[in-house]
């Protein structure tokens, strides 16, 4: 796990690239919806964020695991006596803190384009971001290593991996909206509790089946 | 395959299926609100019914290839994605048609409407990596991951968007406790169509399996004629 983030964060070009992605769609997405300005659409703004998220998430994890497919790593760790559900902590906890930085400045970035408030409401969209980029994470991770071995691969990810996420997606879209809105936490606790089994579903998911699909052949 | 199971399962499926077709048009007798439409009801519910069971069984036949590793339960969850992904796009059509008059409108974002159509995209997906990837048994893991994660999904997919909006109507059980189904010809007819359907399910799925087995079974002796040749070859 060190080697992948000192990997992209001395290379920072995938880190760069995914940011830049972000800000990309963000600029589409207010193209393409055209908030007139002045007009402060909290759920606008939500909903932008999350396409964000979901496209430079699918475009952006993958990108882990196959750095060790191309270069040969991924066999001699096989090889190696680390423990395969240790390997799968790693490339997850890689996942997240790469997916985490990225939606961080996309917050900035949505504050901007959209004509928010940097204000207390922000926070409250934390824990939000955070469960929906560890979700996803959790997902990238498990469908990387199976995408990653298959033709076309680059294609099949996000047609695996968006209609998995979509629960996820409909709470955290409501819960961020909701958190711009300046709406009270018993609104945005119901979304949070989905976010929270998503994230318990399939990360134990992965853990357990991450090592059916590692294995060699 | 068995021959004799292969005679008596489609034998079985005909009959009833004729059976459902009549009770459907001629014996049942028309809903009072919504008027002929209602019918599709008959052929709508036992769709789903057999998309959503077949869905079951891909995820059931994936914890039993990882568990077991034999490729008979790769093909039989390969078989009934299939059909569960045929059956799923009728569930589709025939709510459409019927929402179409009654709704007036194809298609809304009720929550069963939804979820439906998220199956479909998961399924979707799951074909997908099988129509790409080749027949090896490191796909048919994949396949098997795919297919229990999948099933997992649902029902978290089913409370998020429960919450998030809901229009259909609760015919089977209704608030009230009872069924929306007044008359027991409906809900003869509603058995018998479910009972066709399973058949018409079990039929297909055993003719698709041995169809899986029988190109399993031709893959083995050409990977063994292509040895006996290399062998001779080498003489």
């Amino acid at each position: 796990m060190r080697k992948d983030l000192r990997l992209e964060l001395r290379g920072g070009e995938s880190l760069v690239a995914l940011v830049a992605l972000s800000l990309l769609i963000l600029v589409v997405m207010v193209f393409a919806l055209d908030p007139a300005g002045g007009v402060r659409d909290a759920a606008t703004a939500a909903g932008a964020l999350w396409v964000a998220l979901i496209l430079a998430g699918v475009i952006g994890s993958s990108r882990v695991l196959l750095a060790e497919r191309d270069n040969g790593c991924i066999r001699a760790l096989i090889a190696s006596p680390l423990d395969r559900g240790a390997l799968y902590w790693a490339k997850l906890t890689a996942a997240f803190i790469f997916m985490a930085i990225a939606e961080a400045a996309a917050i900035v970035l949505m504050v901007l384009f959209f004509n928010l408030d940097f204000d207390w409401r922000l926070m409250r969209m934390a824990p939000v971001i955070a469960l929906g980029a560890l979700g996803f994470a959790a997902l990238a991770t498990l469908l990387a290593a199976i995408t990653g071995r298959v033709r076309a691969g680059d294609m099949l990810l996000p047609l695996l991996a968006i209609p998995l996420f979509v629960p996820a997606l409909i709470a955290g879209v409501k819960a961020s909206g909701a958190a711009l809105a300046g709406a009270p936490f018993a609104a945005i606790a119901q979304w949070l509790k989905i976010l929270v089994a998503f994230d318990v579903l399939f990360v134990s998911a992965g853990s357990l089946l991450f090592e059916y699909v590692i294995g060699e052949e | 395959m068995n021959k004799i199971a292969n005679l008596w399962l489609g034998g079985l499926t005909g009959v009833l299926m004729t059976a459902a077709i009549y009770m459907t048009f001629v014996y049942v007798p028309t809903e009072a609100d919504q008027g002929i439409v209602q019918r599709i009801f008959y052929f709508h519910v036992p769709c789903a019914w057999v998309a959503f069971g077949a869905f079951g069984l891909v995820a059931i036949a994936g914890i039993f290839y990882l568990w077991l590793g034999q490729p008979v339960w790769d093909d039989l969850g390969y078989a009934a994605a299939e059909i569960g992904m045929v059956f799923c796009t009728l569930v589709l059509v025939t709510g459409s048609i019927w929402a179409k008059p009654i709704w007036s409108t194809w298609w809304t974002w009720d929550s069963r409407l939804t979820t439906t159509l998220i199956l479909w995209l998961l399924y979707g997906g799951y074909l997908m990596l099988r129509a790409m990837a080749d027949d090896t048994p490191q796909v048919a893991r994949f396949a098997a991951v795919i297919g229990i994660v999948a099933a997992a999904d649902v029902p978290v997919v089913i409370v998020s968007v429960r919450l998030w909006r809901t229009i259909h109507p609760a015919v089977l059980v209704t608030r009230q406790g009872g069924h929306g189904l007044e008359d027991p010809r409906m809900v003869a007819t509603l058995l018998v169509a479910l009972a066709a359907f399973t058949a018409l399910f079990l039929w297909l799925l055993m003719l698709r399996f041995a169809t899986l087995r029988m190109r399993a079974r031709l893959g083995a002796i050409a990977r063994g004629l292509n040895l006996a040749q290399a062998a001779a070859g080498d003489l």
